[in-house]
Order: structure tokens, then C-alpha cells, then sequence
């Protein structure tokens, strides 16, 4: 039995800040399955980030609705999506999306303690993410001591630590050189394996794309092909 | 977990943390330091008034305020002051007689309170002996001896053992007068009472007025000044037939001082909190704005508003609770530094001993003034957060994370 994490029906998005309207998306219908490894593709300003925006519930579609674990959360308010956020998704953003003030550790186990979740469940998860991501020795670095590679690592190890449904990821290697671009590939690609947590990611890097089981390529705002490899 | 990370998010720009925490400081210190000097200010009159004028209570004939005619008796008032004497909250008691009159020099005259006094009595009730400054306290075998203020001898030109002639009029109305020697000038601190008021032996004064035995006025201290105004009450029914009256009703300026201690402390307080509450705002507000991505990142990883909203406020209260100890260090330390030494205020002191004020302010303040003001910096730390923390959750984290 295949299970349905996250479905898309219809979504439109038009922003309407500046006095030219911007459709962003223009009828996107997608399903992603339990376990999937996916890149969205496609040049800058075709709505990939809209669209991983609308998933993640941090935007709402101007149209159309989106299903996660088979729950509409177009109905959830602006507070109940922050919980829904919280319990069920993992993220991984563009750059500088790590706490500052706190450690390698703490910044991995700080949505656990936001989740109440034991202190000794907490540190073992922490500890067995931090060794997943060839971190192991830098736990106790404040993100500022780390390279931007690490950085990253850690982000991929935060967004895990909760067993989040899925893990949205919006151009995780564009700030990233080749090294430690292949360096995260391995450790995301990895985790989906081991853990199998679906990893949904956005990106216009040819060597990225070249990893994903699935990618889909997004041209203004319409999902143009949709293809499987065998990896 | 909450708390941790706000400990640690003041100190990511250390500077400006310590700008809040030193207006604080400031602000808690400038309080302290002008609530103690008003109030060492104001405590000095009360202090001086009720030492030198009022005592703690008073008894009179019920008439007398009217006109201070000479007529209005205490009855048996030797009886009544050694009765009084032996009440146990009672500490000391002076009996006098008191007359209007012309002071006269040969360069003038002018309008005094004579009173008739017992030296020996008088210096347990006011401590009259103190406050001269040349020749003695009555410590003369000559007849008719009196004490004047420095500034009415220096306004009638007298010096020490010169001659002063007292004119008034006696119990039958007749005028009479009196030539007495300058034994003692006196200075109190108070000009304009140092002017009116001039001390005679009792006995002497009541012989010239034709009246043994009688007095106007009888003052007393007691051991608890506390106990002034609720044993008022008391002797205010044990005594019917009398006027029974504590300082406050003497010189009923002495209780608005006291009310107006209160009223300015509320006065600065409002001030200062006013003052941090503007500064802090404009602080967090600048913390909040620079750190819109990492909060925009927070909401979007869900840490929910009640959190991040606790999250700016505890910061902004943790900035204050910083502050306010050293504040309030520094303060006291101040103020007990200036309670020993006193502020000289010499250069300002024509026009304040004209109000019965010190020349030297010793700060003083209570220590539940501490207490009140650790209230209203916690109350000016939370007032200060709230919009900047509200600023902080009205942020999309969409477009928040947008923001490079
Ligand atoms: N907040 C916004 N207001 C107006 N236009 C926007 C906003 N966000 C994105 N857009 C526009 O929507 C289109 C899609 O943007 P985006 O989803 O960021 O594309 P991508 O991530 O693929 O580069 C672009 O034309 C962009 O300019
Ligand atoms: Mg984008």
C-alpha cells in the first residue's frame, strides 16, 4: 500500500503586493508518497519556493487546498499551523536558519523541547543525529564556529531530530561549494533510506538534481514533467 | 529552555544591552537619590518644626488659638502637668506662659511672643539649651534674664548682656513694662520664629502679668512619637474642657509635608518609568527588527507566539532585573554616604532657613521604597516589552525568512 503524505490539488497562488499581480503558481496538482526522495526543479522565479512555501503551511494558496497525512490544513489558523508545523514537518532553509546563540546540540534538540519530549530521548536523538551528519565532535560549536557546509548538516540534523511526516528543504546547497554540496546529498539521501523520511527539495543545481528518485520541474508555475529514476 | 535562550540573546549585542541596563541603573539611582533628598529635605522641617514649635502634643485653654489673649487659662495646670508627667507613654513636659508684646532697643521695637518658661523643663521638651549660640541658657543668678533670636538681636542692634525692654499688658489690662538682660541668643534654624519668639523665666513673666501660677500652654514629648496621634484621640475625651492637640493639628503644614512625601514619590517613580519605558521600547524594538529572519525562522520551526512573545519579554525583564540591584546598590550606597556627611546646602540657606529647613540634608529613604521600586522596574521592564514582543509575533514567517 502506497501512503499519500502530501497532496495538492489545484493550487493557484497569485501575490498581489505589488500593483502587477504575480501568479505564482498556476494549478499545481502533485501527490508525494511515504518515503520519496524529490527535487523541484526549474529556473529562478518559477515558484518553487511558493510552492514548498504553501506545503510547509508558511503560506496559503490563493486557490486549490493541500492534504497532509490526508488533513486539509487550509482550515488550521495561523497559530494551529505553527503547531502543525512543529509536530509534522522538518525544515531546511536556504542559509542562516540555525539559532545563533545556541550549539550544534542545543539547536538539534530545540523543536524536541519545544515538543516537551524526555531529556534522555532527547539527548540520544541528538547524539545519534549529530554522528549521522559527521558531527559528532562539534556539538558544542555555536553555528558562527562552523562552515557553511556544517551549518547545513546540523540544519538537515534539526529538521530530522523530531521524526517529522516529511522534510521540506528549499534550495539547500545554493549557498554550498561542490564538496560539501555532495557532502549533504550523501547525509540527506542517507537518512531517507534509514530513517524513511520524505525528503521534498527545491533546487536549480544540475549535480542535486541528478540525486533525486523523482524530480519534478516546475515552468511558470505549472508542474511541466514529472519523472522517476531508479537511483 | 525559553530562559536560557533569552540570557543568551542579550548578550549577542552587549552594547546596547548594557544601555538599557545602565538607564536603569540610572533611572533607579537618580530615583532613589532625589526621593531621599526631597525626603531628608522634608523630614528636616517636620523633624525641626515638631523639636522647636509643636513638640508631639499640646494643651491649651480652648479659646486661646482665637486671639491669645492672655485670659485663657489651663486651669489648675500644675495639677494637670504633673499628672501628665506621670503618664507612662509621657516623656517630658514643659508648662509656659505665653503673652504678645513689644520687644524695644534703643533702635527700635518690634511685636514678640513672650514665653514665660521653666528652663530646666523646657530643655527636656525642646532641647532649647542646644540652640544657643552665645552667652547661656538662663544659667544666671540676675533678675529678669531672657533669650532672643540671633536675628532679632540683629535686627533691634542688640548684642549680648544688652538691656531689652518688654512691653505688654497685664491680666487687669493694664500696660506694663519690663527691662530684662540678653543672657542667650538662640538660632533654631527657622528665621521667622527666631524673630517672633523671645524666653523669659516663667516666674518673672508671670509677676509682671499679675497672675501666679497660671499658664497658657503646656507641651509634651512622648517616649514613641508613633503613639502621638492615637493617644491625641485619647486625651482628646479624657479632656473635654481642654484643647488637646498633636503637630499635625498645630501645624497642620507639617501633615501635608508628610502627604506630599508620599505624592512626590509617586511623581518621580511615574517620571523615571516613564522615561526607561520609552528607552527600552526603542532598545528591544531595535533587537527584534534585526533579528526578524532568525524570529521569522522560529515561528516557521514552531516555537508558537505565547513562546516567542514570553521569549522578548523575558529578555527585556532580565535586562531590567540586571540593572536594578547595581541601581539600588549604588543608591543606597549614595544615600548612606550623604546621610553621614549631609548635602551643604549653605549657599541656598537664607531662603530655606526661613522655612525652618537644615542647612545640611541628610538623604534618608525607607527601605520599603526599595521594595516599590523593584515593583515599578518590573512593571516598566513588562510595559516595555509588550509591543515590541507584539511586534515581534505579527511577523509571517514567510516573509520574515524573505528578509536577507
Ligand atoms: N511575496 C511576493 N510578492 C510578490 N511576488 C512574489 C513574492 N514571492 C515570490 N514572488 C514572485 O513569484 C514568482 C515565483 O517566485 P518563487 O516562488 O520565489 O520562485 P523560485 O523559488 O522558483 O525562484 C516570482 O516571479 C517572484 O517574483
Ligand atoms: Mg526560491
Amino acid at each position: 500500500m502506497k501512503e499519500i503524505v502530501i497532496k495538492a490539488s489545484g493550487v493557484h497562488k497569485t501575490y498581489n503586493e505589488t500593483k502587477v499581480p504575480v501568479h505564482a503558481l498556476r494549478g499545481v496538482d502533485l501527490e508525494i508518497e511515504k518515503g520519496e526522495f524529490t527535487a523541484i526543479v526549474g529556473p529562478s522565479g518559477s515558484g518553487k519556493s511558493t510552492l514548498l512555501n504553501i506545503i510547509g503551511g508558511l503560506d496559503r494558496p490563493s486557490e486549490g487546498k493541500i492534504e497532509v497525512g490526508g488533513k486539509d490544513i487550509s482550515t488550521l489558523s495561523d497559530n494551529q499551523l505553527i503547531d502543525f508545523r512543529r509536530e509534522n514537518i522538518g525544515f531546511v532553509f536556504q542559509a542562516y536558519n540555525l539559532i545563533p546563540v545556541l550549539t550544534a546540540k542545543e539547536n538539534v534538540s530545540f523543536v524536541m523541547e519545544l515538543q516537551n519530549r524526555s531529556k534522555t530521548e532527547v539527548d540520544n536523538r541528538v547524539k545519534e543525529l549529530l554522528d549521522a551528519v559527521g558531527l559528532g565532535d562539534r556539538g558544542d560549536n555555536r553555528p558562527a564556529e562552523l562552515s557553511g557546509g556544517q551549518q547545513q548538516r546540523v540544519a538537515v540534523a534539526r529538521a530530522l531530530a523530531p521524526k517529522p511526516t516529511f522534510i521540506l528543504a528549499d534550495e539547500p546547497t545554493a549557498n554550498l561549494d561542490s564538496t560539501s554540496t555532495a557532502n549533504l546529498l550523501d547525509i540527506m539521501a542517507r537518512l531517507n533510506k534509514e530513517e524513511n523520511i520524505t525528503f521534498v527539495f527545491s533546487t536549480h543545481d544540475r549535480r542535486v538534481v541528478d540525486r533525486a528518485r523523482r524530480v519534478i520541474t516546475l515552468v511558470d508555475g505549472k508542474i511541466q514533467t514529472d519523472e522517476h529514476f531508479k537511483r | 529552555m525559553l530562559a536560557k535562550i533569552s540570557w543568551k540573546n542579550i548578550w549577542r549585542n552587549p552594547v546596547r544591552s548594557f544601555v538599557v541596563i545602565g538607564a536603569v541603573i540610572m533611572g533607579i539611582w537618580a530615583l532613589l537619590f532625589l526621593m531621599s533628598f526631597s525626603n531628608g529635605l522634608i523630614s528636616s522641617y517636620i523633624k525641626n518644626s515638631i523639636q522647636n514649635e509643636t513638640s508631639h502634643l499640646q494643651i491649651h485653654h480652648p479659646e486661646f488659638h482665637k486671639d491669645k489673649e492672655i485670659k485663657y487659662i489651663i486651669p489648675e495646670a500644675i495639677d494637670l502637668e504633673n499628672e501628665l508627667r506621670n503618664d507612662p507613654m509621657v516623656k517630658s513636659v514643659a508648662r509656659r506662659t505665653l503673652c504678645n508684646g513689644m520687644a524695644s532697643s534703643a533702635k527700635g521695637g518690634r511685636g514678640v511672643m513672650i514665653k514665660g518658661i521653666d528652663p530646666e523643663k523646657e530643655i527636656e521638651v525642646t532641647g532649647l539649651d542646644g540652640k544657643v549660640t552665645q552667652g547661656k541658657f538662663f544659667d544666671t543668678k540676675k533678675k529678669n534674664p531672657i533669650l532672643i533670636g540671633e536675628k532679632l538681636a540683629e535686627k533691634l542692634k542688640l548684642k549680648l548682656r544688652s538691656k531689652i525692654v518688654l512691653t505688654f499688658q497685664d491680666a487687669q489690662g493694664e500696660i506694663v513694662a519690663g527691662a530684662f538682660r540678653i543672657v542667650g541668643l538662640y538660632k533654631t534654624g527657622n528665621t521667622r520664629m527666631d524673630e517672633l519668639n523671645v524666653y523669659v523665666k516663667d516666674s518673672d513673666l508671670s509677676r509682671l502679668l499679675n497672675m501666679e501660677n497660671s499658664s497658657h500652654e503646656i507641651a509634651l514629648v512622648l517616649k514613641d512619637f508613633e503613639q502621638t496621634k492615637p493617644l491625641a484621640a485619647e486625651w482628646k475625651k479624657k479632656y473635654p474642657e481642654l484643647l488637646v492637640e498633636h503637630y499635625g493639628e498645630i501645624s497642620p503644614d507639617l501633615d501635608l509635608f508628610q502627604e506630599q512625601i508620599k505624592i512626590n514619590m509617586s511623581i518621580f517613580i511615574f517620571i523615571v518609568m516613564l522615561a526607561l519605558i520609552f528607552g527600552i521600547i526603542n532598545t528591544m524594538l531595535m533587537a527584534v527588527l534585526e533579528r526578524m529572519r532568525e524570529l521569522g525562522m522560529l515561528m516557521a520551526i514552531g516555537m508558537n507566539k505565547i513562546k516567542v512573545f514570553g521569549m522578548i519579554v523575558m529578555e527585556t525583564i532580565m535586562l531590567a532585573l540586571i540593572g536594578a540591584p547595581i541601581g539600588m546598590l549604588f543608591g543606597f550606597l549614595t544615600i548612606r554616604y550623604f546621610n553621614n556627611r549631609g548635602i551643604d546646602l549653605t549657599s541656598f540657606s537664607e531662603g530655606l532657613e526661613q522655612f525652618g529647613m537644615d542647612n545640611f540634608v541628610r538623604p534618608e529613604i525607607g527601605s520599603d521604597f526599595y521594595i516599590q521600586i523593584a515593583i515599578a522596574i518590573f512593571i516598566t521592564a513588562v510595559l516595555a516589552s509588550i509591543y515590541p514582543a507584539l511586534r515581534a509575533i505579527r511577523l509571517k514567517p514567510v516573509e520574515a525568512l524573505r528578509k536577507i
